[in-house]
């Protein structure tokens, strides 16, 4: 543990200090503002896919409820150390109303209910005109200093990856362990197994609603297709998946991996970053559905055979 | 086109989320075969059915076969990942564009007393009903279907009676998947399409299975009538737009407060 | 009895048409080692699952301490203090064997163990009890199927429990673990728990349980002590009855 928070420390200086070193490299600060982005909602994601296994495919409509909620506050020139915190309060209210009839069901229905839900939300966006603007999305007009942004979204990152470490250790990740692995048992060992999957998915629904207001002040457009999406729903599943599920080092690593291969694949042709995710996905599931750290423990297990290693991601 | 589904669903016991993909692929295969080859629309299920048995057959043997042992959720993400592949080469090989079927017979109708009804949805409405009772007397009256049954219900009593279980989950799973092209190919004289065509249908056929019993054939076929006049009801009342979010609403409502579908209630309540 | 620490009175549980649990009126004195005993589908799994709060009955009531536990939900009703173990073992696969333990040692009582480290030391001193203190480390998967019984009645421990429901805990264990388990049984009385167990095992219940109920169908037929219940006409003819099917 005491290595790993010192680890953290350094990355966390040394990302710090690039902007610093390295003021004019605007793509790579480009770049590693999307990965701290990527990185917090993959690991918002995580809590609930990964750490209590409810694997949600509709995760986009808590970060679409922040990204307008933060929108529609700025243009009405409220200010963002309130219209921040209200986004994310809101798509924790909003986890709450779905989350309470999801968590009847169990395991892939609790998945497919998620699809419907994400939709569902998605085409509500759509048809809230007066609201939401429709279709055409909503347009902001002038965005915060990329330092700024670089510095929120990492900031974000280091709050999300410090909560699920600290979860990971607490009581708390007991129950969603024990959750995951067996719901029936947990229950007939006192754990309130409803109640943590519904923690559980508030957390990572404010999470995801402030991963929002930093997207609209981002990018400042948002759009039912773009925030409630589909394809944002799907990115939040791979990423964790990737990179392994329900460790806390592993959505980070997904994000990362996920950010490069966008990068490289988006301008070549449309859609092949997907393809390449769909394969990827299949070939871990597959072979090591652990993810990179899995695969990453097995050679460290080859290396050295006698040690007994435990991966604690 | 949700039949697949639920036959996939009873006999393996995972949710086979790739049924978008083939439905989708099922148009496109379509489409392509008229539009390359001059192929009749109506024809191109002889084409499909054989061809997406054996993806399915293949499917199986090679990758689902490997996680059916694992937790649910490992299986529902592998089929996850394989829609993801076939939508997404469907982006590149065909591109995004909106592609629809048109000839003749699209556009032909018939007066029937004072109402004006287009042919081919007649024609799609008397084939799905045609391999409702296909499938039904299919699974039903041969030994092939009856061990399909069998397996659906009790995978170890069918090997202890002689079933080859793992041949006939990997026959179950290429019959869904060749259901899954039929209904889309037969969609695709319905409704124009893009590589995205079978998300919101595929989410419908949840809908409609889990409104029928998650294993019912027949109560497929109730849920299919079911939402169906849920959208009809629902579209008067608000915007066209808004029509696939009662499907999606009935999928999550139905979900939640009817685990068993409509059959398994009637049921349970005709016992209880 | 004058003051029965667990009472079910008039559990029903239907499936369907199915009547697995048929009106069963049941009373556990405090300290006692009850046998729940019957025949393969008695509805001696299910009257536990009523009890723990699993399933809820259709009818009938469920009083522990003199309170009112019907349709709770089972993590209550484990956290007030009636503990279940399962039938077939369902241990957390990713966790050790300590950390299964733990579980119950964070979630099933009251007050809170103080952090991981209280927890940990609270789950230890059951694996010791329980024999597994050697293996605390190794993944729960690991363990043999004697090692499963045991770590099911290590985390059940771990709650705290007053009524312990053991669900077949024997089945399957070869002589030498079946004896050590019933020793575990023992122990785990000594320090005031009262158990009921599920048992198949007839001789193991004679030996150890105070007094024995027995179901058939889903009725109680026959309650009382061992000896008497066991030469008693009705359960022989039950047993027989199942033994000439099978």
């Amino acid at each position: 543990m005491a290595r790993n928070g010192a680890f953290a420390a350094i990355a966390i200086a040394a990302l710090v200090a690039v902007p610093f070193v390295a003021p004019h490299a605007e793509y790579a600060l480009d770049v590693l503002f999307l990965i701290f982005l990527y990185g917090a909602m993959a690991t918002a994601w995580n809590l609930v896919g990964g750490f209590a296994g409810q694997v949600s495919f509709g995760h986009a409509a808590f970060l679409g409820i922040g990204a307008y909620a933060t929108a529609i506050m700025t243009q009405n020139g409220i200010s963002l150390w309130i219209s921040v915190p209200v986004s994310a309060l809101l798509a924790g209210a909003y986890s709450l109303v779905i989350g309470i009839p999801a968590f009847r069901l169990r395991g892939p229905y609790f998945s497919i209910a998620t699809i419907g839900i994400g939709e569902a939300t998605r085409l509500i966006a759509r048809n809230w005109s007066s609201l939401t603007g429709g279709v055409s999305g909503l347009t902001l007009s002038s965005a915060p200093p990329l330092l700024l942004q670089y510095f929120a979204a990492l900031a974000l990152l280091v709050a999300a990856v410090g909560l699920a470490a600290w979860i990971r250790a607490s009581r708390f990740g007991y129950a969603l362990a024990a959750v995951r692995q067996d719901t029936d048992a947990a229950e007939t060992l006192g754990v309130a197994t409803t109640v943590a999957k519904t923690q559980a998915l508030f957390l990572s629904a404010c999470i995801l609603g402030v991963a929002g207001s930093v997207y609209a002040l981002h990018y400042l457009f948002v759009s039912p297709d773009s925030v409630f999406g589909f394809s944002t729903s799907i990115a939040l599943v791979i990423m964790p998946i990737i990179g392994g599920l329900g460790t806390v080092t592993g959505p980070l690593i997904g994000a990362v991996i996920y950010t490069f291969i966008r990068e490289q694949l988006a301008a070549t042709l449309a859609n092949v970053d997907l393809l390449a995710f769909g394969v990827l996905l299949i070939a871990i599931v597959v072979f090591e559905p652990r993810g990179i750290l899995g695969i990453a423990d097995r050679i460290r297990r080859m290396r050295k055979p006698p040690a007994v290693t435990v991966p604690d991601g | 086109m949700s039949y697949g589904l639920a036959l996939i669903y009873g006999v393996l016991k995972i949710i086979n989320l790739a049924n978008a993909g083939f439905l989708m692929l099922g148009a496109y295969v379509t489409w392509w075969l008229f539009t390359a080859y001059h192929v009749d629309p109506l024809l191109a299920p002889l084409v499909i059915i054989p061809v997406f048995f054996l993806i399915g057959v293949g499917l199986e043997r090679t990758l689902v076969r490997r996680v059916l042992g694992s937790e649910p959720i490992i299986s529902l993400l592998l089929l996850f990942g394989v829609w993801l592949v076939l939508q997404n080469l469907a982006y590149v090989i065909w591109t995004g564009d909106t592609r629809s079927i048109e000839n003749s017979f699209i556009e032909s109708t018939v007066k029937l007393g004072g109402l004006q009804l287009s042919i081919p949805r007649l024609y799609v409405f008397a084939m799905g009903v045609l391999s409702l009772i296909a499938l039904q007397l299919f699974l039903t009256r041969t030994y092939l279907g009856r061990a399909i049954r069998a397996t659906a219900q009790d995978r170890d009593a069918a090997r202890l009676v002689g079933v080859d279980v793992d041949r006939v989950m990997g026959i179950a799973f290429g019959i869904g998947i060749a259901l899954a092209g039929f209904g889309g190919s037969l969609l695709s004289l319905l409704f124009s399409f893009t590589p995205d065509f079978g998300r919101v249908l595929s989410l419908k056929s949840f809908c409609i299975v889990v409104l029928g019993g998650l294993d019912s054939i027949v109560g497929v076929a109730f849920g299919s009538v079911a939402l169906a006049i849920a959208e009809a009801f629902g579209v008067r009342y608000m915007p066209a737009s808004m029509q696939d979010l009662i499907s999606f609403v009935v999928l999550v409502v139905v979900l939640v407060a009817l685990p068993k579908g409509i059959v398994g209630t009637l049921r349970s309540l005709r016992r209880g | 009895m004058a003051d029965p620490i667990l009472e079910g009175r008039g559990l029903t549980k239907r499936f369907g048409g199915l009547i697995a649990v048929d009106g069963v009126d049941i009373a556990i004195e405090r300290g006692e080692i009850c046998g729940l005993i019957g025949p393969n589908g008695a509805g001696k799994s299910t009257l536990f699952r009523l009890i723990s709060g699993v399933m809820r009955p259709t009818a009938g009531t469920v009083t522990f301490n003199g309170r009112p536990i019907t349709g709770r939900s089972a993590h209550d009703i484990c956290v007030a203090g009636v503990a279940v173990t399962h039938q077939i073992v369902r241990p957390f696969r990713d966790m050790s064997v300590v950390e299964n333990v733990m579980v119950g040692a964070f979630f099933g009582h009251r007050p809170r163990p103080r952090g991981r480290g209280g927890a940990r030391a609270a789950a230890m001193e059951e694996l010791e009890v329980c024999g597994l203190a050697d293996r605390a480390e190794s993944p729960a998967r690991s363990l043999t199927l004697g090692g499963h019984k045991r770590l099911e009645i290590a985390r059940a421990l771990a709650t705290r429990p007053k009524v312990l429901l053991l669900d077949e805990v024997l089945a399957g264990l070869n002589p030498t673990e079946t004896d050590r388990t019933l020793d575990l049984v023992r122990t785990v009385r000594e320090r005031g728990t009262t158990i009921v167990m599920v048992e198949h095992n007839l001789r193991a219940v004679r030996g150890v349980c105070s007094r024995i109920v027995v179901l058939v169908e889903g009725r109680k037929i026959v309650e009382g002590d061992p000896d008497a219940v066991l030469t008693d006409e009705r359960v022989v003819s039950a047993y027989l009855g199942t033994a000439a099917h099978a």
